[in-house]
């Protein structure tokens, strides 16, 4: 649930509490004054009737109402521009007595530390967690059903069902997993795919000295992501078409997510059909694989100006056919006796169109790369996958014997009893170990082997609701009050809040010895979880859900107006915010630090991309945008495209996602029968700025669009892509904005000075929305305080990161739950 | 070797009791498990396709009624087909109007396609929509084969922000529910739903271990229902209609390896394995509705459904000229430019129909083509996606389903006519009779004269 939005005015609170009259004499003349005229009991004007309510108890029996009171009145909406205004100090004193009244009401009732339903293991923290347990890396979950997410997250308890679908997939993946853990992965027959993407525009390089020498952004350039069933080694095929001018021949270049994997020469420099491979390790997953031209403008004539020229041999009065062979030394062609004037005219045309193929081409941006290209590329295998099970999954699983030694029935016993303690998450019953053994057991006396047999119980674990539920269980004698949850459920919401993944063996010892909710044990134990690299699912699951740019993967911008945008620079837009997002992690800095800070992590493409000057090669570095607009995540490339349309920017869109993930403020849903833009006329007689203003000539378009509009055309010099322009299309960009309450800003360092303004607010926003995913449930107007105590006890830390990851532990309804009355 | 033991029966009893909280419309009595399918006609095969943010009515829908109407732009490329499937106009989902609820028609469309109920607004907890026809089919014909029914899907779920106006995503993720509280999410990965389908191992075994196998899962699926019984004491009530769900899940497994205990076929794909996704929509879809075919063909399944765009789906198709996302076009405030694009994509949906309708047609199946003993709709539950509304909506339905339906017209119903009664008729023709699905009020007249 949403808190009062903080969004553009800061109010205090009143010091003595109102005594018992004190709506008649605080409040009602206020209303009376500027609200009845339209609220009233009469007239219900947009259904809102402020009328009923005569005294503070009724107010407080309507909390909704009254939100969306203080709201309006706080952002200046109401009362409307059309009726005098009343006394800033009068609207404070009325705002603040209101919002004391439910703070004073919300003190009274004692804290309610919510209920978090049963939650199912989702797709993230299956694979992790089947990881962790049993040292093998399958990811059997990227094949299950996607999971529904609420609130903003895909892990929230009430949410995930589970369809017989998915119930299939986990017996068959349970089995694979056992499997695989036991007797090691299953041997697949290499396969093979030949892919051949749509062409692409890609990048004009500046010059023949510097442009992009990997060639990863350029049009001749092929990207694939490809899902690799198993570990193992694969080869990557490339076949190439075109001709390269001159005899220099061309390189090659293999890339696997990004990272050089090997060059390969083609002394030719007829391409057509030339075909060059590498045979590398590959881990199971999606990868992006890129098959480009290296260093494309060396080794060509000297007229084309790039390094390491090569000049094709001195060739007089030889046939000038082969266009490619051609260049400044050679005559032209001879053209061959008796031609008609038509065949002549067409020979001169060949002749001059092969000359200008084998001379430096310039484009309207800048130099074209020489002509030729990676036609398709061809991904087989897997090759010398590892035999056997890994020495990790022998080390998890065999706590007694060894994968190949006899098991004893003590030892079985012993291996079923830890796994089971390790899977299930607290110590396994007498009862269920009894179970699992006596089902290994028949199966082997059904003619199963032995190992088998200790598959199938490993199997049964990975299906009982034990495993995939994170099931908290009420005391004995339940009532409806808060209770702790006990020191394993603790152990789990940690590591799975943290790690999303089940608790280490350290996690499990101290729950064990019950000394996980000592102070000191408990922060000790957090330091160590943020500092261990399974935190980085902090970044890649929260954040990429709290950012939205998981949508990243399935964007497309339009290829014609955004050529560049390709699977590669998709790649480095996720990794920057990545980095940027861990960096505040691994070194403790302020959240603040993700609103305003003038740093981000870039390599050479997509700093050129930015238009940033001085980074050179693959490598992410730290890079400081001191001096550049840019500077806090809402200015990364990643949020700007998840943000916009396929074929232009949506300043709505933009706007919205800072009022829901920034200040935490979200607009209520548009109503229907909306019309939209006319998006032909956008960019050439009518600026997108013109056409929004549509929506603040109508008063109820208004009421929010004067909220989000002016945040989206603050950004609208960054392109529907996140790059920089100071034109859409014919029309310069305008990007100043005023907000309901009067102040104004230009481009992206005003707003940025606005929401620095606001930074309480924001870490609120932050602790809002990490909490929702550390619980599991969407909050409550109880968890409203909740969130209020962990940002004041946090800022005290300046909201470092450590901080705020600590009090949210620390919390309510973090480490206790509200019980529920046993029913019958 | 006979799997299913006294104590076993016992138990899928009491679960029958532990998830009786679903309003079940009354079904003629379910037939005992192992029935095998009648040997003397080929089976009917139902299948729902669905299309997001409406149509371009007035491309869509024929001037005239009845046997010789003429080709609209939107449907031209059906042409070849004309004897084969008819176009009904009229039909109304009036449950996924606001009804008071405000905004959201997206979500609602998507909820009600199938169900034909209102469903409940919320944004996360509380899902609560219907059981969707094809569900109700699947209860009863999906007994007779491997997989009760296949839910496929050309558009990946909405995982980030919210849906739809505070409605959960639940509801445009999926158009197919099992019970009113749990969605059947669709497929979208070829390569995955061809593993499902053909990819077990379990084929190529001799029948000694097959069995052995088969008896191993029982055996696993027997201890995990018994944990949950140990649990179910212990829990909250909203922890308990998980774990509900969790069982019905497991029984519906266990029925369904006793089925294929018995399906002891030596199954032909028909096509190659595919790797992933590919690259247009057009092979995509083609993939996809292969894969249907193929799974119809081999009797893995008779029920399935294919979403081509979740509702509110924002693809674009630069492949027809139309690199704009596909939602925002929907509004076009009438302007001849949107109209255009849309008309585009709506055309280029029916050209893949098409291509696939005559797949079918030269499928052979039985004593005739897979497409004779079939029923296929191909509808959206919005009709025009400017202004949301749901009536009159654009339907096709096309097969003969072994001769239950007569098609080659253009049928228009008189207005209030509900799509859902449509449902009823084609569960009529596989046999199956529920007393109502969402606000049936009868069955539709007319498909089969």
């Amino acid at each position: 649930m949403r808190l009062l939005p903080l969004l553009l005015v800061a109010l205090p609170t009143l010091a003595a509490p109102p005594g018992p009259q004190s709506f008649e004499v605080k409040l009602k003349p206020f209303l009376v004054k500027n609200c009845y005229a339209c609220h009233s009991a009469a007239l219900k004007t947009a259904d809102v009737n402020l009328e009923r309510y005569q005294k503070e108890s009724d107010i407080l029996a309507d909390p909704a109402t009254w939100d969306k009171v203080v709201e309006m009145l706080k952002t200046n909406q109401m009362p409307p521009k059309a009726v005098p205004h009343p006394p800033e100090a009068d609207v404070k004193a009325a705002v603040a007595w209101v919002e004391n009244s439910f703070e004073r009401a919300e003190l009274a009732t004692p804290p309610n530390a919510g209920k978090v339903t049963a939650r199912r293991l989702n797709r993230t923290e299956y694979n992790n967690t089947v990881r962790d347990l049993f040292g093998v890396a399958l990811r059997p979950a990227d094949d299950f059903p996607e999971d529904d997410s609420g609130y903003g997250f895909d892990n929230i308890g009430d949410v995930l069902s589970l369809s017989p679908v998915l119930m299939e997939k986990y017996l068959s993946s349970a089995e694979k997993i056992s499997r695989a853990a036991l007797f090691g992965p299953d041997q697949l027959k290499p396969a093979g795919e030949r892919f051949q993407p749509p062409g692409r525009r890609g990048v004009q390089p500046k010059s023949a000295t510097d442009y992009d020498e990997t060639g990863l952004s350029l049009g001749s350039a092929l990207h694939v992501n490809y899902h690799f069933p198993a570990d193992g080694e694969y080869v990557f095929r490339a076949t190439c078409d075109g001709r390269r001018p001159g005899v220099g021949g061309a390189d090659m270049a293999f890339w696997l997510d990004g990272k050089l994997l090997g060059v390969r020469h083609i002394e030719a420099n007829d391409l057509e059909g030339q075909t060059r491979e590498v045979r590398v390790p590959v881990t199971t997953g999606e990868h992006l694989v890129s098959a480009t031209f290296y260093k494309v403008f060396e080794r060509l004539p000297a007229s084309f100006g790039g390094l390491n020229p090569v000049e094709p041999p001195a060739n007089p009065g030889g046939r000038g056919g082969r266009g490619g062979r051609g260049g400044q030394p050679t005559p032209p062609p001879q053209p061959p006796p008796n031609l008609t004037p038509e065949e002549l005219a067409q020979f001169q045309q060949r002749i001059q169109a092969r000359q200008q193929a084998a001379a430096p081409q310039r484009g309207p941006a800048g130099l074209q790369p020489p002509p030729g290209k990676v036609d398709f590329l061809f991904i087989w295998g897997p090759f010398d996958q590892p035999k056997g099970p890994s020495p990790e999954s022998v080390k998890k699983i065999f706590t007694c014997g060894g994968p190949d030694a006899d098991l004893t029935p003590a030892c079985e016993r012993k291996i079923v009893t830890d796994l089971a303690t390790k899977a299930y998450r607290r110590p396994a019953t007498t009862k269920e170990i009894d179970k699992l053994v006596h089902l290994a057991d028949a199966a082997q006396a059904r003619g199963n082997s032995a190992k088998d047999s200790l598959a199938l119980s490993l199997q049964a674990m990975l299906v009982s609701p034990n495993f995939l539920f994170r099931i908290e269980r009420q005391p004995e004698a339940a009532t409806a009050a808060n209770y702790r949850i006990n020191q394993y459920e603790l152990a789990s919401r940690l590591s799975y809040f943290i790690w999303a993944s089940m608790p280490d063996a350290e996690l499990m010892r101290c729950a064990a010895q019950q000394t996980l909710r000592t102070p000191a044990v408990l922060s000790a134990q957090v330091a160590r979880m943020l500092k261990d690299p399974k935190a980085h699912a902090l970044v890649e699951d929260f954040g990429g859900q709290w950012l939205e740019t998981r949508a990243l993967e399935s964007v497309k911008p339009d290829g014609r107006k955004f050529g560049e945008f390709d699977d590669h620079l998709r790649m480095l837009m996720r990794q920057e915010t990545e980095l940027f997002l861990e960096s505040v992690m691994r070194e403790d800095r302020s959240v603040i630090d993700l609103l305003n800070g003038k740093y981000t992590f870039l390599n050479e493409r997509l700093a050129k991309f930015y238009g940033i000057p001085g980074v050179k090669g693959e490598e992410f570095r730290k890079v400081d945008l001191t001096g550049t607009p840019r500077g806090g995540v809402w200015t990364q490339a990643s949020v700007l495209t998840v943000s916009s349309y396929a074929t232009r920017t949506s300043p709505v869109l933009r706007g919205k996602w800072i009022l829901e993930n920034i200040l935490n403020a979200p607009p209520p849903p548009p109503p229907p029968n909306v019309p939209t833009l006319d998006d032909s006329k956008v960019g050439q007689s009518v600026s997108l700025r013109q056409q929004l203003e549509a929506h603040r000539k109508d008063a109820v378009c208004a009421s929010c669009h004067s909220r989000m509009d002016p945040l989206g055309l603050g950004l609208e010099n960054f392109d529907a892509i996140g790059a920089w322009r100071a034109k859409d299309g014919q029309i310069p960009i305008d990007a100043s904005g005023t907000l309901p309450d009067g102040r104004t800003f230009n481009g992206p360092d005003g707003l940025r000075e606005i929401l620095t303004s606001q930074r309480d607010a924001f870490a609120e926003c932050v602790v809002d929305k990490l909490l929702t995913y550390a619980l599991g449930r969407g909050l409550e107007r109880y968890d409203r305080r909740t969130v209020r105590e962990i940002a004041k006890k946090a800022s005290v830390n300046n909201y470092r990161f450590s901080s705020v990851v600590s009090e949210i532990v620390k919390s309510l309804p973090f480490e206790q739950r509200q019980g529920e009355k046993p029913q019958s | 070797m006979r799997i299913v033991t006294g104590k076993h029966l016992q138990r899928r009893t009491f679960l029958k009791g532990v998830g009786a909280a679903i309003a079940l419309p009354f079904l003629d009595a379910m037939h005992p498990a192992l029935a095998a399918p009648s040997a003397s006609a080929a089976p009917v095969r139902i299948a729902f396709a669905y299309i997001p943010n409406g149509v371009i009515l007035k491309d869509w829908k024929p001037a005239k009624e009845g046997r010789d109407y003429e080709f609209t732009r939107i449907l031209k490329p059906l042409e070849p087909h004309r004897e084969v499937f008819s176009i009904l106009s009229g039909l109304d989902h009036r449950n996924a109007n606001a009804l008071g609820d405000g905004g959201g028609d997206h979500a609602r469309a998507g909820a009600c396609y199938l169900t034909g109920v209102h469903p409940k607004k919320t944004s996360g907890s509380d899902i609560h929509a219907g059981i969707s026809a094809d569900q109700v089919a699947a209860l009863e014909v999906g007994k007779n084969t491997r997989f009760p029914s296949l839910e496929l899907g050309c558009d990946d779920s909405r995982v980030v922000g919210g849906c739809d106006s505070g409605y959960s995503c639940a509801y445009t993720n999926s158009i197919s529910w099992r019970t009113p509280t749990t969605p059947m999410p669709p497929e979208i990965n070829p390569r995955v739903v061809f593993e499902r389908l053909f990819g077990s191992e379990d084929l190529n075994l001799d029948p000694a271990t097959r069995a052995r196998r088969a008896a191993n899962r029982i055996s696993v699926l027997d201890l995990v229902q018994d944990d949950t019984a140990q649990l179910t004491g212990k829990l909250g009530s909203a922890d308990r209609r998980k774990i509900d769900e969790y069982l019905t899940a497991v029984r519906e497994i266990e029925t369904r390896i006793e089925s294929a205990e018995k399906d002891n076929r030596q199954i032909n794909p028909g096509l190659d394995k595919p790797s992933g996704i590919p690259a247009t929509f057009d092979e995509y879809l083609t993939l996809m509705f292969d894969l249907q075919l193929a799974a119809f063909r081999t009797d893995l399944t008779r029920i399935s459904t294919i979403v081509l765009g979740r509702e509110g789906s924002r693809r674009v198709y630069p492949e027809i000229g139309v690199p704009d996302p596909h939602h925002p076009l929907s509004h076009h405030r009438n302007q001849a430019d949107p109209i255009e694009k849309l008309t585009k994509i709506n055309t280029y949906h029916v050209g893949i129909l098409a291509n696939y309708i005559g797949r079918l047609k030269s499928t052979p199946d039985g004593d005739g083509s897979l497409l004779d003993h079939t029923l296929f709709c191909y509808a959206s539950a919005i009709s025009d996606g400017n202004q949301h509304t749901h009536e009159d909506l654009p339907v096709l339905l096309a097969g003969r389903g072994n001769g239950s339906v007569k098609p080659g017209r253009h049928i228009v119903y008189p207005k209030g006519t509900r799509m859902t009664n449509l449902y009823m008729t084609m569960l009529d023709h596989v046999g199956v009779h529920p007393e109502f699905i969402g606000d049936s009020d009868g069955k539709l007249d007319g498909l089969s004269v």
